[in-house]
């Protein structure tokens, strides 16, 4: 009796341990393992029409059709999306997107593309950043690098930094030459008569 | 413990027993005071304990009254610092022989008062940890970084000018007191750096001491003049005024000048002075007082009469605050009773004797000391940017306990370092050092 009732709990265990192994193999379910996708970048510019076409391709090099891609421009807080909503590859995995005109970079330029997968089903996560000088370059205000009361504190105005500095040099220069003479009346010894 | 009272000490003269008497014997009362003052300060410790504990939350200021009674109280120590240079330099340099009894104890309320004037600085900040950060990151646009260098410029001063005069009397008490614990004629025998009366170190000191007079001048002014400029170069009602630095300046001594009359009273009594601070010098402290309290008057009345004429917008409605508003009786006290009254009333001999001159002198500093609240606090509360949707507890400042017990301790503080300070070092000058004629000075340091 006892050894029936053993045997019929370690048969449970194996139908539940090869369930949980059903369970969590994808293949039982259609579902494939999560591959890596490889993208590629390219610009194009013709008649002033800036365009950034993006190539999806699987880990076989064969392209990746209707995967939706995301754009975006990295900007000092967040990342400012460009394109349409929905960016899909065609059946070559290649989306093209139009980039904006008036997009301030940096002082030469230059900006920071984002081109993300998120969230694909078939697809890992990926995010590649490529740099581009299709910005409108910066003019930083030079005011601020000038010497001035606002400005950091090693722009300080010159006059006021000699003004400050003369007049802390005069007033403890008198002050250690103050010391200075009350350590030479600690040197004068009375005279023995 | 050994008791020490003053039996076997023995004077040469009587002005030695008179000046040095009190650095020898030590009364109940004096220790009574002290334990009073030791109590304050521990209520204020404690006050402090929970402010660093909390954070300045356990205080009343908020967004907009981020300066309370502690920057008030600080300007007041600033002003009542300027004390030392009226003594040191004003009067000594226009050859005011009176007042020379009364120059050391005004350094010392000098160097007592800046130290407390730094410390309640520190009290004021949020993390008094990073004070540092002041010097590490330091700023020289900025008025703060000038307050702080011209506050520990002034406080090195302050203790030069005590030092050098009280050096003859240090050594005094280190060759005549014989009846004083051994750590007393330690301090003696170091801060006196060898003193023996030669013609030579006189002429020497005599020189430093002219040198100083003259040097301390600016800086006093400076360091209150700048203290005002923390308010002038903020764009806030009641500050944005081209007359502050005067106003401040010419406020300071009339507030240190009071003070040394109160000081001067319990000095006469308490130390038994009478021979040495007579009624003439209050007579003549009085009738400076007058003098002082016009010119601050005079800069009052250009203070206010400007906004008042114009009554322009949030400057209008800060004047309307303290003309009728809800700091009015706290505004006429102090104009009244703090400066229109005490003129008046110290323009009358009889007024001018120890003990009514000591009263109105009290209310002059009471005066003084509830200005710096009106100067501080109401100009905060109006902003020229409109206050909108904030807690309802940032359009008032009533200070919190906590707030009262740290400045009531730092009175104490003032209070103690005053009296100890009395007690180490002769108050009135026994050696009579400085009277060398200035041809003797010269003759001696050519040889």
């Amino acid at each position: 009796m006892i050894l029936g009732k053993k045997l019929h709990i370690a048969i449970l265990n194996i139908i539940f341990i090869v369930g949980l192994f059903l369970i969590n193999n994808p293949n039982i379910y259609g579902q494939e393992t999560m591959e890596d996708a490889t993208l590629s970048v390219d610009f194009s510019e013709e008649d002033g029409r800036k365009t950034v076409i993006a190539t999806a391709v699987d880990q076989f090099g064969v392209p990746i059709e209707e995967l939706d891609l995301y754009f975006y421009v990295k900007r000092t807080f967040s990342l400012l999306p460009i394109g349409d909503i929905f960016n899909s590859t065609d059946e070559n995995g290649v989306v093209e997107v139009q980039f904006p005109d008036d997009l301030p970079g940096d002082t030469e330029g230059n900006i920071i593309l984002v081109v993300k997968i998120i969230e694909s089903d078939l697809y890992n996560d990926l995010s590649l950043e490529i740099t581009k000088n299709w910005g409108i370059p910066a003019q930083i205000d030079q005011a601020e690098e000038k010497r001035s009361l606002w400005a950091a504190a090693a722009n300080a105005p010159i006059t006021l930094v000699i003004a400050v500095s003369g007049m802390i040099l005069v007033i403890w220069f008198i002050i250690f030459y103050i010391i200075f003479v009350l350590f030479k009346i600690s040197k004068i010894t009375p005279i023995k008569t | 413990m050994r008791k020490y009272n003053g039996n076997l000490q023995k004077f040469e003269t009587r002005r030695e027993k008179d000046l040095l008497g009190h650095l020898i014997t030590t009364s109940l009362k004096y220790k009574v005071w002290i334990a009073f003052l030791l109590l304050i300060i521990a209520f204020g410790m404690f006050g402090y304990y929970r402010q660093i504990k909390y954070g300045l939350i356990v205080t009343a200021m908020r967004d907009y009254t981020s300066w309370g009674i502690y920057i008030s109280n600080f300007v007041f120590f600033v002003a009542i610092s300027l004390v030392g240079s009226l003594f040191s330099s004003i009067l000594k340099l226009n050859k005011n022989e009176w007042a020379r009894p009364l120059t050391r104890v005004s350094e010392i309320i000098a160097v007592a008062a800046i130290i407390c004037a730094a410390v309640i600085i520190i009290v004021d900040m949020g993390r008094p940890d990073r004070f540092f950060y002041v010097i590490k990151y330091l700023r020289i646009q900025s008025p703060i970084i000038w307050d702080v260098i011209i506050i520990s410029t002034y406080l090195v001063i302050s203790f030069l000018l005590l030092f050098i005069s009280v050096l003859p009397d240090l050594a005094l008490c280190r060759d005549r007191l014989i009846e004083i614990p051994k750590w007393k004629k330690r301090l003696y025998r170091i801060t006196a750096i060898n003193w023996n009366n030669d013609p030579k170190q006189m002429a020497m000191l005599k020189k430093v001491s002219t040198i100083l007079a003259i040097s301390v001048l600016p800086v006093a002014f400076a360091i209150h003049t700048i203290t005002s400029w923390l308010f002038a170069t903020t764009w806030r009602p009641g500050w944005d005024s081209t007359n502050l630095g005067p106003y401040f300046v010419s406020g300071a001594f009339m507030a240190g000048a009071a003070v040394i009359i109160v000081a001067m009273y319990f000095m006469r009594t308490e130390l038994k002075l009478k021979a040495y601070i007579t009624e003439s010098h209050f007579d003549k402290m009085g009738k400076l007082l007058v003098l002082l309290s016009l010119v601050y008057l005079y800069f009052n009345i250009n203070e206010y009469l400007g906004p008042a004429f114009k009554m322009v917008g949030v400057e209008g409605e800060h004047i309307t605050e303290l003309f009728v508003g809800k700091y009015a009786p706290m505004y006429w006290f102090v104009q009244l009773g703090g400066l229109i009254l005490p003129i008046i009333l110290l323009t009358f001999k009889n007024l001018r004797k120890p003990i009514p001159i000591a009263i109105i002198s009290i209310f002059v500093i009471l005066g003084a000391w509830f200005k710096r609240f009106l100067i501080v606090i109401p100009s905060l509360q109006h902003p020229y940017l409109p206050i909108q949707g904030v807690d309802e507890s940032y359009l008032h400042y009533n200070p919190t306990w906590e707030e009262w017990a740290i400045t009531l301790s730092s009175f104490a503080w003032l209070l103690l370092i005053i009296t100890v300070l009395i007690k180490l070092f002769p108050i009135i000058p026994v050696q009579k050092a400085e009277n060398i004629s200035k041809k003797a000075v010269e003759k001696i340091l050519q040889q």
